[in-house]
Formats: C-alpha cells, structure tokens, sequence
C-alpha cells in the first residue's frame, strides 16, 4: 500500500465554449497537468462525465496519444469527476498501476439550452422535477423551518461571485448586491438565476502517483464515496444533508482528522446558494442552521475563519458536470501549494473537496465524494 | 399543466387509484421488515432489501415544500407548481399542485399546509388540491 499525492493538475478555461470541441477542452487540462507533474504519460486513465457520448473517452486521449493503456469511463452526476480522483487513488494506494491520470469532461453548451432536461426513466424526472427546484424545494423549507433568510441564501451568491473576480479561469464573476441576486430571475421559488449555476463546458484533470516527497506534491490524507439511502418523511433534513455527514465522517476518520476546524480551506457543491449552506453545515464546517449566517456575516468568505469556495464555486466558476470534481481538486491543489494568486487562503495547510450528485428520486443524492487533502 | 411529450418505456411514476370522493391513493408497497413505505411497486424495500406487501397511500398529506419551476421544461410550460408531500401514515411524494386559474400569480403551496391527492392528470402526473384550512 503507498501514500498518494496529486503531482500535478489542470483544466481548461470554464464557460459556454460551444466552438470548442472535448477533444479540445480535454487538451488544455491534461496537458496543463502532466506538465504540472512533469511526465509525458500515465499507466492508466479513470474519466468522470455525465452526458458524454459513448466512447468519449478514448476520443479525446487518442487526440492526445494517450492510448493502447487501460481507461475506464465512469458516471456518478455531478459527482463523476471526483468518483474518477477516487478510483485513481485507489488504483495507486493499492499498487495496482504507478501512475494514473483522473480526467473529467463535460460540454453542456450544445446539449441544453438551460436547465438539464429532467430524466423522463427517473419518476421525478419524469414529473418535471428539474434539478433547480429540487434545490429550490430546500431551500424553501429552509425558509420554513427559520433556518435561512433570502437574504442569507443570496449572500452566497454575492460572496461566490466576488471569489471569483480573482480566478481568471472562471465563468462568472462579479461585484453583486443581495438586492441584485434576490431580484434577478425567478427560476424556481424561492432561488432566482444569480442563486443558481451556469451551463458551462469544461475539463478538469490530476496526475496521482505515490508519494515522493516532492515539494509541490500534495498529499491525499482521505477520499470517501457514499451512494445516498432513502430519503423522505423519517429523515429530519433536506434532501443530500444526510449523504453528505456520512461521507463527511468516513473521511475525516480515515483521515485521522483531529477537529474538522482544522481544515483551512473548503471547496464544496454549491450548484445552487441552499447547496453550500446546507453543505457547509452537514460538513460540520459550521453548526446546525449557522450556515445562512457564515455566508452573511463573511465567515465562509476569503479572510473568514472558514472559507469555502475559494475559486467561486459551481455558481461562478461554472459547473461542466463530469468535470466539476477536478476543478474543486485543482483548486485546492493550487490553495494548498500557496499557487492560488489572490485568491489565496494564507496558509492553507489543510483543504477539503466535496461534490455532490443529484438525480435519483427516493434516493438522498446518487453520489457523494468527500477529500481531503494536505499541503506538500 | 398537459403537452407533455411521451418518452418511450413504461411510465416510472407511482400509480394512483381513485379513492373516495373523487380523491386518489398511491398503489404503493410496505416492507414486511422494516415497516417503510414507497410509493412504487418495485420489487424490494429500498432501505432494507427486504419482501414487501402491496399498501394503499392517501388521500391526504401534508406538504413538506413547495415550489414554483418558472423556467422551461420540455414538453411542460412554466410556470408549475411542484410539492413534495407527507402521505398520511405513507411516503413522500412529488405531485403537481392545482392552479387557482383566478390567481394573478402562480405561488408556491403553503409549506406545512394540508392537500388532498386526486387522479392523475392526463399526462400521468400525481396531482394535490389544498384543502381550505
């Protein structure tokens, strides 16, 4: 068994690239990550995406001469890109290949016009449960339950894409006001457009190896996965809380994690503003119901004891689906090596990924990856 | 709320018999384990794995939230209003609330309020009506 590090990372720009091909976008990050790592080839390939065709995969590494090795495509909802770290982890933890390549691809640009298109095979889907008012329904109880103001979920927003002026890889940013965020849009109440993620295209990419000491190796403390159990009327939490406190819990053990106030810097699911509240609690990032709070009152903001979303997240970074777990990891590869420019969290020693996926009726989220990962 | 386009394959949604006075109930299943309750005939208990025994769920429930989808959706104009509610003694569902026609705007049905499951609409949807406090 070795220890693991993440030798290298990469991506491409994130946004609506619809003259780009994944040929094209998958280039730029894998490139930009085994120069990261500084070697010309792996022994295997783990890829993460969602809505890519059949055989993407090895289309767009033979464009890059990545071929006659193994690699397996994997699909979890927004969560494939970091089941794919998972999986490459363990295929070097184990010693079953030396050095693997974790890739995430995702072009959504030319596949929607806005929101996915609910999956007519899932009962919700079916039923016209687009994945904005599946986080809407959330939020909403949240609202019914006095455990977040309006104004508390479109500080998150606000905080997200004022991150995000300092990533110039982003989609999004901005100076918004809570006025701004809570007048845009409605999408689905009570989460209007700044409170929800773009249609973005992109790929995400790392170089796993074991570890050798390298000073710009970071190392891979923990990764767990958890597939949600049911959720409904026993579960006293919003959808995706509980999948998330669990995997939360079997990473933080498996990571020997004195205090989960030891984590310096967070990258987590905000695909929508209720998300990273919700999340930032089930991590225990911040207690029960403060999560509203963190966000307003700059605590979850870079210079707050706890920031997350350094990079501004899925809402203004942009969310490619398959792609969206390696662009959490990169970010904290870069926060955790003190690369990450002026969005830098001074001193990061610690970081935390974690991606959530959706899109299972019954079920409280169809995948959940949590990582955490720790400076060189 | 109609013109959903009809994809190919049998229909994933709970099926709904009517009930009494023009209500429905959910053909759902009870777990001979663990006591849980669905509402889809699938073949074994989602928590447990366990044997399960044909349950009838409704009409009535409470809503544990509540949404308006303003945005398109294929096949569904918007705006709709969505709700996850609470069976009485039964699963939670999604169900598609009624619209008030004479409502100046669509909103949300109240999060803890009571409704009433009636026959699917046309499309196959599980529909809810409030019922007056």
């Amino acid at each position: 068994m070795s220890t693991v590090s993440v030798h290298g990372v990469g991506t491409s720009h994130f946004g609506r690239q619809p003259e780009r091909d994944l040929v094209a976008l998958a280039w730029d990050a894998v490139r930009e990550a085994f120069a990261d790592a500084d070697v010309t080839g792996v022994d295997a390939v783990w890829v993460g995406t969602v809505f890519g065709p059949p055989g993407v995969a090895q289309r767009v590494l033979r464009a890059m001469g990545v071929t006659g090795i193994p690699v397996i495509t994997v699909e979890n909802a927004c969560a494939s890109g970091t089941t794919a770290f998972l999986e490459a982890h363990e295929a070097v933890r184990t010693g079953r290949y030396g050095r693997v390549l974790a890739l995430g691809i995702e072009q959504m640009s030319t596949a929607f016009a806005g929101a996915i298109t609910p999956e007519p095979t899932d009962p919700e889907g079916r039923s016209g449960l687009a994945l904005p008012a599946l986080y809407a329904m959330a939020a909403a109880r949240y609202l019914y339950d006095g455990a977040v103001t309006p104004a508390q979920l479109a500080a998150v927003s606000v905080k997200n894409h004022a991150h995000a002026l300092h990533n110039p890889r982003a989609q999004y940013a901005g100076h918004h006001t809570v006025e701004e965020v809570l007048g845009s849009r409605m999408i689905a109440d009570p989460l209007t457009l700044l409170q929800c993620c773009p249609t973005s295209d992109g790929a995400a990419a790392a170089v796993l190896a074991p570890a050798s000491g390298g000073s710009r190796e970071v190392g891979v403390r923990a990764v767990a996965l958890r597939s949600g159990a049911p959720w409904n009327h026993r579960s006293p939490h919003v959808w995706g809380h509980d999948v998330v406190r669990d995997t939360a819990a079997e990473a933080f053990a498996a990571a020997g994690l004195d205090a989960v106030s030891d984590l310096d810097v967070a990258e987590v699911h905000d695909a929508f503003t209720i998300g990273e509240i919700v999340t930032t609690e089930a991590l225990g990032l911040v207690a029960p119901g403060e999560g509203g709070k963190a966000a307003e009152s700059g605590v979850t903001a870079l210079g707050g004891t706890r920031p997350v979303n350094p990079s501004g997240g899925l809402l203004s970074r942009g969310h490619p689906l398959g792609a969206t777990g390696l662009a959490q990891l990169a970010e904290i590869v870069w926060q955790l090596r003190g690369e990450a420019g002026r969005r830098q969290v001074d001193g990061a020693r610690l970081g935390l990924v974690e991606t959530m996926g959706g899109g299972v009726s019954v079920l409280d989220g169809n995948a959940c990856v949590v990582a955490v990962l720790e400076a060189p | 709320m109609g013109g959903v386009s009809a994809p190919g394959g049998p229909d994933p949604r709970p099926q709904v018999s009517p009930g009494a006075d023009g209500g429905g109930v959910v053909d759902g299943r009870r777990c001979r384990s663990c006591d849980e309750v669905s509402a889809f005939a699938w073949p074994a208990c989602p928590a447990c794995g366990g044997a399960v025994d044909p349950a009838s769920f409704g009409p009535f429930g409470t809503v544990w939230s509540a949404t308006v989808v303003r945005i398109p959706v294929p096949g569904r104009p918007p705006p709709y209003r969505l709700a996850y509610v609470d069976l009485d003694d039964g699963p939670r569902v999604l169900a598609h609330v009624v619209t008030d026609p004479t409502a100046d705007r669509v909103l949300p049905a109240p999060v803890g309020g009571r409704v009433r499951l009636l026959p699917t609409t046309d499309d196959g949807d599980l529909l809810v009506e409030v019922v007056p406090a």
